[in-house]
């Protein structure tokens, strides 16, 4: 029963790649993949790794592919334009992908790739998967558990330093400048004399001989 | 003073003088050069004779030791170093004496030339290169020896180098000599092959151990090791003491200065090759075959060289080839095992042959530089020290009794007829017909020279003579019809006079310890079993005086008397009869022949050397210009740049071409493997 | 349950590591306060982060390796040299690219931060010994090195050039990451030392070890930039500023060499018989593309690009060869050719300027004419990439080929000679370009004196080390002694 349901969400996994691929519509690509991922969970599901399941719907499902959605629609992209020439590699890049695949299924399906005793693992009640997760990410892999977060950190580090700019010619108000302004800052006062009003001069005589 | 400095200092003098006179010339006197040179190899010289007394009358322990580490390779290790026996401490006596001698008569003969001091820098750097070369104890600096000696003579033998001749002459002893040398590299390459070490007493050790080791020259040829190795080295010997039929540099190098030519090409760098068979005796004990070639050589060399000397006209050429058949003789010598007899007939060859060279020299300057004997004669009036020591050394030469060169031939003759090898027979005719020979031709020239009427009054029919071929230059200008000869200044008739009294007496007085005492005990080694030549001659030699009677009763000394005789016939008697008899050998071709040097040179120039020209030439063309340079250099060049230009265009920019390529290699990797893999599981 | 602790964890090993990214988050946060005429503040707090955590280096060096975090983390002789020489490298790309990232408006703090984290990457990837934390540590070098490709925002050659190595660098990830998790079902397990008993013991499946392999050869062979997975390379070492491409050709190529031999030398070392044969192929393929194809390069970044695919061919030579000859060699060469490869991209620096690359062959005319001392600096180092006696890529490269002789692989040695002739060619055509041809550009060098300095002694180095290379080679052969068979 299990194997056949996993065959199933297997086929519809695969499916589903190979539609984000070919989809012409990159909304519906992107919803493609959506349905992968659920699949993908599903297959953890049947693994009963429910935890991972749960956090790939709530991560890439709930939030990445959300945001990317937005990306796609916001943008107005020619994506008939890029896929131009895509049906033109398609003979050469299918044989490789067909050769690949079909050496790849000759291999492991081969009775010599079988390992003994490989199969899914019968945890006993009250298995938490979430509470092995955790104990084995805080202890026992304590050191690729820290690095990915510096991994993370990379990540927002170059997020910054790609997407953030600073125009040199951009006119903005700084608030706290706003705030820190004094009465000088705004206006000087400055005392001049008094000038007396210009009289008006009959021109001189000499004028005329120019 | 301890021995090691005195064995250093005697190469060191004259490499001193050589340096002082070679570099500084242009800076020194004449005076100078020739007094910082002469002093050198007057050191030289006399050390020499302090280390040669201490070995035969103080019994001083030959010294074997290494001075100075060259270099080391794969723990080889290249030596400077000196081995003074009995053997070495004559040689270097020998060596230095004839060399003090040539450079006092140098001072008198190159009086007038401008290349004096470096004439000098010359003669006094190979008499360093030769005192190498006879103190080695290893293979190394033997064949430094070897080849500073061979430099120097191609330098002087080219010493007059705006003559076309000459430069020609020291070319085709250079080219000679390295036909030979290549021989001896390759000999001392297969000694380090399988002795592993170049020093002269390792090798000798473990000699007798390899004597049933064989080499694989080619499949299928499998020979004796120490056969081939002493022939490779007799090959080096016979181009360096000029065996047939590497002999043909010798002539031609009578183009230099006649000093060298009594120093060099008489008396001791040609010998050099007999020193070294005599050095390897113990190497060429144990190969017969070797020996036989050596023996066979020789004969050819001593006998048929001869020849050649009856037709030269050039006084020197006479004397050279006179050098090369008494060479072949002492060759014949170390064919028969008779290693001492060699060394001594060496010693006595130096003597009397230096004393032949110096004396034509004399007759030269007499002449003024005219060498033709055609033109010469009566000169006994005129120059009577060069007439009387010239007389003693043709005397010596011919093996006159009592002489030294009496004593050392026939001592090579008794040795020749006691040996059991294949071709004693040949040589043991060789030789006695060579006496013959040797008395005709050496009359023949001294009649012509000292006797008889003044020829150059009346020389102009000579004029288009070959030997005259270098008339227009300016050391050829000949004798007028109306002067009259001079007897050269002391320094050249003084060391004529001390090379003639060893050339009487040396004999006379060394036979006995050299050749039956206990001189080159454990220094020359034969096989008393195999070849018993020397016991033999042992057994019948009763001492000088008796040598000497007893030779009344052989026929070598009426061979000499009937050359004597015979030329004294032809040539102060009747000239017509040579004439008839050179009519009678034109006719049947053998007179040309003889002209010809029996071809040798037709065939090394001609033959050889026209055929490398002409290989050289269609691998110039072939393979040098059309497939080196053309198709590999060029042509590489060409296919590696249009392979980049294609290989460029894979890099097209497109990332989906990168992401294709990186799946393919992917794929391929997998596809590599999995035949792999899948078949082996 | 244990209770984790510093001692527990023996986090003392990892110092090094822990204090650079405790020094790279403190330089992230003054950077935020500096203005940007105090930036140079940044700089020598990183160029001291630097030197600090390289004496860190030094100070905790030790020949018997000493595991840390459950035995994720392994601080070795192969991992403390190899991170030595990182530190190394950074330092010098810091040193020579400051002028160069001043006046285009790189001197930032990401430049600073994004470098240490690269660097941290780095020293994970020598010191991991679990198929998880080695992972973890290359995509943190990638990431962090993806950024700075693009760093030149207005630069759309590098925004390209960055989007083409992010591309094919999550590709390779994924490929490598796959093999790793055959390797992982077929092993059972993700500690380096566990598989490589269970392949000695025989208890792992061969096929789908094998399997493994072939996608994990993949993801090396991209990060070694090996034919043919090498095709990122030229454009991004042509698109990006010239100070990160001398950083992606310098350093990494040290943590990509200790990375392989985590995985391949000491994890896969029973399979060896089936990796070699894939590293063959690639070596040979990368020697032949990456010679022949440099030839016809006019970009001298490029020409570099081409000429690291072909040492790295040379690496994986030494690699393959498999044996501790093998390795040390290829250590020997990793390291050098960092080395030479900073040297190289430190000259092209030295010569650009404010709105000049001096990325053309072209753009070296002359330079004999223009600066003696410098021409005969990039001479070295042009001697030293062909292997030239005395320089120090000979000798890398004669102890490559003393290491496949040894093996009887004669024919491998002689395509790899017959490459290095191909390849002196270029080399030498620059050679040739400095002293042979008549300046275009008279302008005078711009670098500053700091960079001048250490650039001298970068390039007199390679010459001194080329004079006695025994000395390195010996100590890198005893590091690798004594850590891939640690016996822990």
């Amino acid at each position: 029963m299990t194997e056949v349901i996993f065959y199933v969400f297997a086929a519809i996994l695969l499916f589903a790649g190979l539609r984000v691929v070919t989809a012409k519509n990159p909304v519906h690509a992107a919803l493609y993949l959506v349905l992968s991922f659920f699949n993908g969970a599903a297959l953890w599901m049947l693994m009963q790794a429910e935890f991972l399941a749960v956090s790939l719907i709530v991560v890439y499902v709930g939030a990445v592919m959300v945001l990317f959605l937005f990306v796609v629609m916001m943008l107005d992209i020619n994506f008939e334009e890029l896929r131009k020439g895509f049906w033109k590699y398609v003979p050469v890049a299918g044989t490789v992908a067909v050769v690949m695949a079909v050496e790849m299924a000759l291999i492991l399906s081969h009775r010599a790739a079988q390992i003994e005793g490989a199969g899914l693992v019968d945890h006993p009640a009250g298995y938490n998967n979430a509470k092995v997760l955790g104990q084995l990410i805080y202890t026992e892999y304590f050191l690729p558990f820290q690095l990915a977060a510096v991994l993370l950190l990379v990540g927002m580090i170059a997020a910054i330093a790609l997407t953030l700019r600073k125009r040199k010619n951009t006119k903005y108000i700084n608030p706290a400048n706003q705030i820190q302004v004094k009465r000088n800052d705004r206006v000087k006062i400055v005392s001049m004399p008094a000038e007396e009003r210009p009289s008006v001069e009959a021109p001189k005589a000499d004028d005329g001989q120019a | 003073m301890d021995m090691k400095t005195i064995y250093l200092l005697i190469p060191l003098a004259p490499l001193f003088g050589a340096l002082v006179a070679g570099l500084f010339g242009w800076a020194i006197s004449r005076r100078a050069a020739h007094c910082v040179t002469i002093a050198g190899v007057a050191v030289s010289f006399l050390l020499s004779a302090f280390v040669l007394k201490g070995i035969v009358l103080d019994g001083v322990e030959p010294f074997n030791g290494t001075v100075y580490t060259w270099l080391t390779v794969n723990g080889i290790e290249f030596n400077v170093g000196f081995l003074v026996d009995s053997l070495t401490a004559m040689m270097m006596c020998v060596v230095t004496f004839v060399s003090l001698m040539v450079h006092i008569y140098t001072i008198g003969y190159m009086e007038e030339d401008p290349g004096y001091n470096r004439f000098f820098s010359y003669i006094s750097l190979f008499t360093f290169s030769m005192l190498m070369l006879v103190m080695a104890n290893n293979f190394v600096q033997l064949f430094f020896g070897w080849e500073a000696v061979g430099l120097v003579s191609y330098l002087l033998i080219g010493f007059w180098f705006k003559r076309p001749t000459a430069t020609f002459a020291n070319l085709k002893a250079f080219l000679v000599n390295r036909v030979g040398d290549f021989g001896f590299l390759l000999g001392i390459g297969l000694v380090l092959a399988y002795f592993g070490t170049l020093d002269y007493a390792a090798v000798f050790a473990q000699a007798p151990a390899l004597k049933d080791a064989t080499v694989t020259l080619f499949p299928g040829a499998t020979w004796s090791l120490l056969t081939v190795t002493c022939i490779l080295l007799f090959i080096g010997a016979m181009g360096k003491s000029a065996q047939f039929p590497l002999h043909v540099w010798l002539p031609d190098s009578m183009e230099g200065p006649t000093p060298i030519s009594a120093l060099i090409h008489a008396a001791t760098m040609v010998t050099a090759g007999i020193f070294m068979v005599s050095r390897m005796s113990p190497l060429f004990e144990l190969s017969d075959t070797a020996l036989n070639f050596v023996l066979v050589i020789g004969a050819i060399t001593a006998l048929f060289m001869g020849f050649l000397g009856i037709i030269q006209n050039d006084i020197k050429r006479v004397v050279a080839y006179s050098t090369l058949s008494q060479l072949g003789y002492m060759t014949v010598a170390l064919g028969a095992s008779a290693y001492s007899v060699a060394v001594f007939h060496l010693m006595t060859h130096a003597f009397f042959k230096a004393l032949l060279f110096l004396g034509a020299g004399s007759v030269i300057m007499g002449m003024h530089h005219d060498q033709d004997i055609r033109n010469m004669g009566g000169l006994r009036k005129y120059m009577p020290i060069t007439w009387i020591t010239s007389l003693v050394g043709s005397l010596a030469l011919i093996g006159t009794p009592f002489f030294s060169g009496f004593y050392s031939k026939d001592s090579i003759i008794e040795a020749v007829a006691e040996s059991h090898l294949p071709g004693a027979s040949f040589a043991y005719f060789a030789v006695v017909a060579g006496v013959f020979i040797t008395a005709f031709y050496s009359f023949r020239m001294y009649f012509l020279v000292f006797h008889g009427k003044e020829r150059w009054m009346a020389k102009d029919h000579h004029a288009h003579h070959e030997a005259d071929a270098h008339d227009e230059d300016e050391h050829h200008h000949g004798l007028g019809p109306n002067d009259k000869p001079h007897e050269s200044p002391w320094v050249v008739t003084l060391p004529l006079v001390l090379l003639a009294i060893p050339s009487v007496l040396i004999g006379y007085f060394a036979i006995e310890p050299m050749l039956y005492g206990k001189f080159f005990e454990g220094v020359i080694f034969f096989n008393h079993e195999a070849h018993p030549a020397m016991e033999m001659l042992k057994e019948e030699f009763h001492g000088p005086v008796a040598m000497a009677l007893h030779s009344l009763q052989t026929p070598v000394l009426w061979l000499a008397i009937g050359g004597v005789v015979a030329s004294y016939v032809f040539y102060m008697v009747a000239p017509a009869i040579p004439a008839a008899i050179d009519r009678f050998f034109t006719a049947i071709g053998v007179r040309k022949l003889l002209e010809e040097k029996y071809y040798m040179d037709h065939l090394y120039i001609d033959g050889f050397a026209r055929f490398g020209r002409v290989l050289g030439t269609v691998f110039w063309k072939v393979g040098d210009v059309l497939m080196i340079d053309g198709l590999m250099v060029n042509g590489t060049a060409k296919v590696v740049g249009f392979f980049s230009k294609v290989t460029r265009r894979l890099q097209t920019g497109y990332i989906y071409h990168y992401a294709f390529a990186m799946i393919l290699g992917a794929l391929v990797l997998m596809t590599w493997w999995l035949g792999g893999v899948l078949v082996s599981q | 349950m244990n209770i984790m602790t510093w001692s527990s964890l023996n986090a003392g090993v990892a110092t090094p590591e822990i204090f650079l990214l405790c020094a790279t988050c403190a330089i992230l946060l003054i950077d935020v306060f500096l203005s940007d005429a105090k930036r140079h503040i940044s700089y020598v707090l990183t160029l001291a982060a630097l030197v600090a955590t390289g004496c860190l280096l030094v100070a905790g060096y030790s020949l018997q390796p000493q595991l840390a975090f459950n035995g994720m983390f392994i601080a070795d002789p192969l991992a403390s040299l190899s991170k030595l020489g990182m530190v190394v490298g950074v330092i010098l790309m810091l040193v020579y690219g400051r002028g160069y990232a001043a006046v285009r408006g790189l001197f930032r703090g990401e430049l600073f931060t994004l470098t240490l984290c690269a660097l941290l990457g780095m020293m994970v990837m020598a010191s991991a010994v679990n198929f998880v934390v080695l992972y973890v540590g290359l995509e943190l070098l990638s990431l962090s090195l993806y950024a700075l490709v693009a760093l030149q925002r207005t630069s759309s050659r590098s925004t390209e050039a960055a989007m083409k190595y992010f591309i094919l660098g999550a590709l390779a990830s994924g490929l490598l990451l796959y093999g790793m998790s055959m390797v992982y079902g077929a092993t059972q397990s993700l500690d380096v030392f566990v598989i490589a008993q269970k392949i000695a013991h025989d208890e792992a499946n061969r096929l789908l070890t094998v399997f493994g392999i072939v996608f994990i050869v993949t993801g090396l062979g991209f990060k070694l930039g090996a034919v043919p997975f090498h095709m990122w390379a030229p454009d991004v070492y042509d698109g990006a500023p010239t100070l990160v491409s001398q950083l992606i050709g310098s350093a990494p190529k040290v943590a990509a060499f200790a990375f392989i031999m985590r995985i391949l030398a000491q994890a896969l070392e029973g399979f060896a018989f089936d990796w070699r044969s894939m590293l063959m192929v690639l070596a040979v393929l990368s020697l032949v593309i990456g010679n022949v194809t440099a030839i016809a390069q006019v970009n001298i970044k490029r020409m570099f690009a081409y000429s690291t695919i072909s040492h790295m061919g040379f690496l994986l030579l030494g690699i393959m060869a498999a044996t501790p000859g093998g390795y040390a060699a290829a250590f020997f060469y990793a390291m050098t050719y960092m080395l030479t490869a900073a040297a190289g991209f430190g000259l092209i620096m030295l010569l650009s300027r404010e709105g000049f690359e001096a990325d053309q062959i072209a753009d070296f005319r002359g330079l004999n004419k223009r600066s003696p001392w410098f021409a005969a600096m990039m001479l070295i180092v042009m001697f030293s990439m062909a292997g030239i006696p005395v320089f120090i890529g000979f000798f890398a490269k004669l102890a490559i080929i003393q290491a496949l002789v040894g093996l009887g692989l004669v024919w491998l040695a002689v395509i790899a000679v017959l490459m290095s002739v191909i390849g002196a060619f270029y080399y030498l055509r620059v050679v040739k370009v400095m002293y042979f041809e008549d300046p275009t550009d008279t302008a005078p060098i711009a670098a500053g004196a700091d960079a001048k300095l250490v650039l001298s002694v970068n390039c007199l180095l390679l010459l001194v080390l080329g004079m006695a290379p025994d000395r390195l080679l010996t100590a890198l052969t005893t590091a690798l002694q004594f850590s891939l068979h640690p016996g822990l």
